[in-house]
């Protein structure tokens, strides 16, 4: 896989080199110019779209601000290129972080309509500030000059070129890191991935900003090579174009944007050429007969499936015969691309032709899992660095009150965890057991009373600061990064053991290499421990309902927590599974690991709890050794109503052979 | 003080505008969790197909202006009802919210695209059905269309509000709005009461198209602005608040307008947007919306 992306490189590399000196036109060459700049651009709106999955419609906007930085720097001060790119990075992403910091506060339609909101702010801006930007006129700016020589279009290019490359590594670099995993964690889980300690609003952010850095290069450098700009270039049609170039190239792939920009960029040359278009369009309505012919006779689609798009296509030739003037008609043809994209190319160029070669050769793709070797159970255990004192409490629930409106989910309940021990939380359906989970982490805010853990109040901190300091959880409903496989899963909630920061990622230094080895090692060991081995990297969606479960207690185990929370781990298991969870359960508190438990699985919750604590609509109803709760009236009237004390409900409740959950 | 007064008039006709297309956000959104990111294209639409019936661009005029209203928001029905079959409905099904994002923005081009072939790229003027002399309130000149604008978007709203109170389809609205899982299990149709909701909502748009343009100019770009700017509106009320939308929808025709006259009229789009991003950043369900509590 690493040769292979190397030999890739090395090819691009060439090609670019070789370009102008092939092609000498100078309208082709700079035509090639504008791509490698889009590219750029692109790489930062993947970030954003394809892997934290916001759309944002402001990166037109960002991309201008990029340009005009540039220009207004060369303009008003005469600042040379070398200190204006620079500048114009710096300044982008600082406006990148205004728009972020409150608009990341929302997610979906909002953010898209806000960064909508930007755009449309910044180009008024553009074209109103007439002392710095000159206005609707324009800024005319030279290529830049080094030690007094002009560069000239083809020594621009390269120039274009390098720092494309540069971006390329530095942007790969990244979403390969820690980084790049807490951008997919927190697309495909946001709560997952606070409880793991990485705050999804800061990442969001961070990204955000990031992509932003990226626009104002890619605006500075359009500067120099277009030597003119004016306000109505960094308009909501180029925002839209830059989109369809994402997900038509192919999200969460470098290749996919360079293919992108190359499409949208060459796409206005194209449609100018009405014959050209007619053209095209008649070579889809052969190629969507013969595929629709073949689907159909394969039996792979009904007709009802392949109707839509070759009707569409066919009433685009049909149009394309009829029409005179095709400028006129760019925009609905945006448009219609962006449908076609949306609803038969999610994947985009890139990954159509991936999951191509994945379906002739089904093997090319695996990777092999090289830390599999190096893994040894007993590196999955670090010291957790919460581990307060022996003997006293670790978690103090102090009259906590959680209240939804009318109803009193936690009604003042005290919870004490003494440090070692297992403690089990059981109750019917609807007693506030999942909702004290979600108090105890940060998830809610109580709306009274106070949490207490290792001696400081962490009622009101963030979920995910919670994390860091040492509780981590599993969920009811399971909340695994479906997308990325077992071993990524794990490394999320390894995330906190990296010290290194983007420039360590970006220069790949020695510390951050050091720290990724470990973490990949103590990740093969967790997945050793919890019996995931062999399916390190089977995507977390693929693998079975109770290897899932196993996974997420592997994952929480990561942050090396002094408190885990198991919210009904057993639940769909099967009576094998379960006698490998309760020994995997044992062992984690054999670590010194203190566990909360809840649980429906009575048996489960009787035999490995040192105390048990009863819940009922809202309040503690008994706390105690299993057999004292067992045995308590008001535990077995709240689990079959009727008069307390019945000796069916009695039998039931303390029933270990039979692991048929109590119906609740 | 009469122009301060005047400019406050205007904005109030302006702000209910904004309103009544912010309040057809809320009704997609309630019943879908989806929004047209072509509602303005649908006004544009509205005000360019109610200017071909009852102006003179197509030969006109054939019908008058308040005959025309009734047809234009039929036009208007219609077409949400291809926003929604096009453009939400396959992504509603695959939960995709990239998918209708993208599809909806997609349609707002290609109709706004088309209406320029169709009518022209350049504005036109709409024919007032009123007199357009002014009469006087405290000294500030009002315009007749003014006062209709402003009674007009009401009666549009409490329509809507009216029939889903009263009858047992707006029941069926609400049911979904609610709850569209529970609903669908107790026999609605969830998916027509979404198709319902986007023709309803681009129905109102429509009639808000052709009442804003006897006093503005029409053409294929007026629906952009207005659009983004009822959005603003709808998220500075708060996208689950009728009176959200009217209370957003007046605070920003009114700073819009004041903007326009005593600092600039190319500046007058900016305050209600940096509105937007304040609102967002210290509360962002809006004045008047609800806050949710996320389910683990």
């Amino acid at each position: 896989m690493k040769r292979n992306s190397l030999i890739l490189g090395i090819i691009a590399f060439i090609a670019l080199v070789a370009f102008p000196l092939v092609i000498p036109n100078p309208y082709y060459i700079h035509l090639a110019e504008t791509i490698l700049i889009y590219a750029i651009l692109l790489f930062g709106l993947d970030i954003v779209v394809g892997y934290t999955g916001e759309v944002s419609l402001g990166h037109a906007g960002l991309f201008g601000i990029g340009s005009y930085t540039a220009g207004a720097l060369f303009f008003k001060l005469g600042v040379p290129f070398a200190l204006a790119v620079p500048a114009s990075i710096a300044v982008t992403a600082a406006f990148g972080a205004l728009l972020a910091l409150p608009a990341l506060r929302v997610t979906g339609p909002y953010l898209a309509m806000v960064t909508l909101a930007f755009g449309t702010i910044i180009q008024i801006l553009i074209n109103e500030m007439t002392f710095l930007t000159e206005g609707p006129l324009g800024i005319k700016v030279p290529k830049p000059s080094f030690f007094g020589h002009k560069l000239n279009e083809v020594e621009y290019f390269y120039v274009a070129a390098a720092l494309m490359m540069v971006a390329l590594i530095v942007v790969n670099r990244l979403l390969k890191s820690h980084f790049g995993r807490a951008f997919q964690a927190l697309r495909a889980s946001p709560v997952a991935c606070d409880c793991m300690g990485v705050s999804v609003y800061r990442y969001k952010v961070f990204a955000f900003v990031f992509s932003a850095g990226l626009a104002g290069l890619a605006g500075s450098l359009y500067t120099y090579s277009e030597e003119y700009i004016s306000p109505n270039t960094y308009n909501f049609e180029l925002t839209i174009l830059f989109l369809l170039a994402v997900i038509m190239g192919g999200r969460k792939t470098r290749s996919g944007p360079i293919l992108g920009a190359a499409i949208v960029v060459m796409l206005p040359s194209l449609l100018s050429d009405i014959e050209l278009f007619r053209k095209i369009a008649y070579t889809a309505v052969a190629i969507g007969v013969v595929a629709s012919i073949w689907l159909l006779a394969k039996k792979r689609k009904s007709l009802r499936e392949i109707a839509i798009p070759l009707t569409a296509t066919i009433a685009m030739a049909v149009f394309s015969y009829k029409l005179e003037n095709i400028i006129d008609w760019r925009l609905t043809i945006f448009g219609l691309m962006t449908l076609f994209v949306v609803y038969y190319l999610q994947d985009g160029v890139i990954g159509f032709l991936r999951n191509l070669l994945e379906k002739i050769w089904p093997n090319g793709f695996r990777k092999v899992d090289e830390y599999g070797a190096l893994a040894n159970e007993s590196l999955a255990w670090e010291k957790s660095e919460h581990s307060g004192k022996a003997g006293v409490d670790l978690l103090h629930a102090n009259q906590v009150l959680m209240q939804f409106g009318g109803l009193k989910a936690l009604n003042q309940v005290d919870l004490k965890i003494a440090k070692g021990t297992i403690h089990g939380l059981i109750g019917p359906n609807g007693s506030g057991k999942s909702t004290m989970m979600n108090v105890l982490t940060g998830i809610y805010k109580p709306t009274a009373g106070a949490v207490e853990f290792n001696g400081g109040v962490i009622s009101g901190m963030t979920p995910a600061a919670i994390a860091l300091g040492g509780i981590a959880r599993t969920f009811q409903n399971v909340q695994l990064f479906g997308e990325m496989t077992a071993t990524e899963n794990v490394l999320v909630g390894l995330h906190h053991t990296f010290k290194s920061n983007v420039l360590d990622v970006m220069l790949n230094t020695k510390r951050y290499r050091a720290e990724e080895h470990r973490a990949r090692i103590r990740a093969a060991s967790i997945l050793q421990f919890v019996g995931l081995t062999d399916l390190s990297n089977e995507e977390a969606r693929n693998l079975p309902y109770g290897k899932q479960r196993l996974l997420e207690i592997g994952r929480a185990l990561g942050l090396s927590p002094s408190l885990l929370l198991l919210d009904e781990p057993a639940a769909g298991l099967t009576a094998p599974d379960i006698k490998e969870l309760v020994a995997i359960i044992r062992k984690i508190r054999e670590h010194g690991i203190t566990l909360i438990l809840i649980e429906h699985h009575m048996d489960v919750v009787m035999s490995i709890s040192d105390t048990v604590t009863v819940l009922d609509f809202g309040q503690k109803i008994a706390e105690g050794k299993p057999a004292e709760v067992q045995a308590n009236a008001k535990v077995i009237e709240a689990y079959l109503g009727g008069d307390a004390g019945s000796n069916a409900g009695a039998a039931e409740l303390s029933a270990p052979p039979s692991s048929t959950p109590i119906p609740a | 003080m009469d122009i301060f007064l005047q400019l406050t008039f205007s904005g109030i006709a302006l702000g209910m505008i904004y309103a009544v297309i912010a309040f057809g956000y809320q009704l997609t959104f309630a019943t879908s969790g989806t929004l047209n990111f072509g509602q303005g294209e649908a006004l544009m639409l509205g005000a360019l197909v109610g200017l071909s019936l009852a102006g003179g661009v197509m030969g006109g005029p054939y019908i008058n202006y308040w005959l025309m209203i009734p047809l234009v928001m039929l036009f208007g029905a219609l077409q949400g009802v291809v926003v929604e079959r096009i453009g939400v409905r396959p992504s509603i099904k695959t939960k995709n919210e990239f998918g209708w994002i993208m599809s909806t923005i997609a349609l707002a081009i290609i109709f706004k695209n088309v209406a320029e072939n169709i009518w022209g790229k350049d504005d036109l003027t709409f024919p007032s059905p009123v007199s357009s002399t002014p009469f006087q309130i405290f000294g500030a000149n009002v315009q007749i269309m003014q006062v209709i604008v402003v009674l007009g978007a009401l009666a549009m709203m409490l329509a809507v509000e009216l029939f889903n109170r009263k009858s047992i389809y707006g029941k069926a609205v609400v049911a979904t709005a609610n709850d569209s899982d529970a609903a669908g299990l107790m026999g609605i149709n969830t998916g027509q009461v979404v198709t319902f909701s986007y023709a309803l909502s681009s129905a109102t748009a429509a009639f808000a198209g052709v009442l804003v343009a006897p006093l503005t100019l029409t053409g294929a770009t007026m629906g952009t602005a207005l659009g983004l700017k009822a959005f603003a509106v709808a998220i500075i009320g708060g996208l689950t608040s009728g009176v959200g939308a009217i209370v957003g929808g007046l605070i920003l025709g009114i700073a819009e307008t004041l903007t326009g006259y005593y600092i600039s009229t190319g500046y007058k789009e900016v305050p209600g947007l940096l509105l937007l991003l304040l609102v967002l950043a210290i509360k962002p369900s809006g004045l008047f919306g609800k806050t949710t509590i996320k389910k683990v």
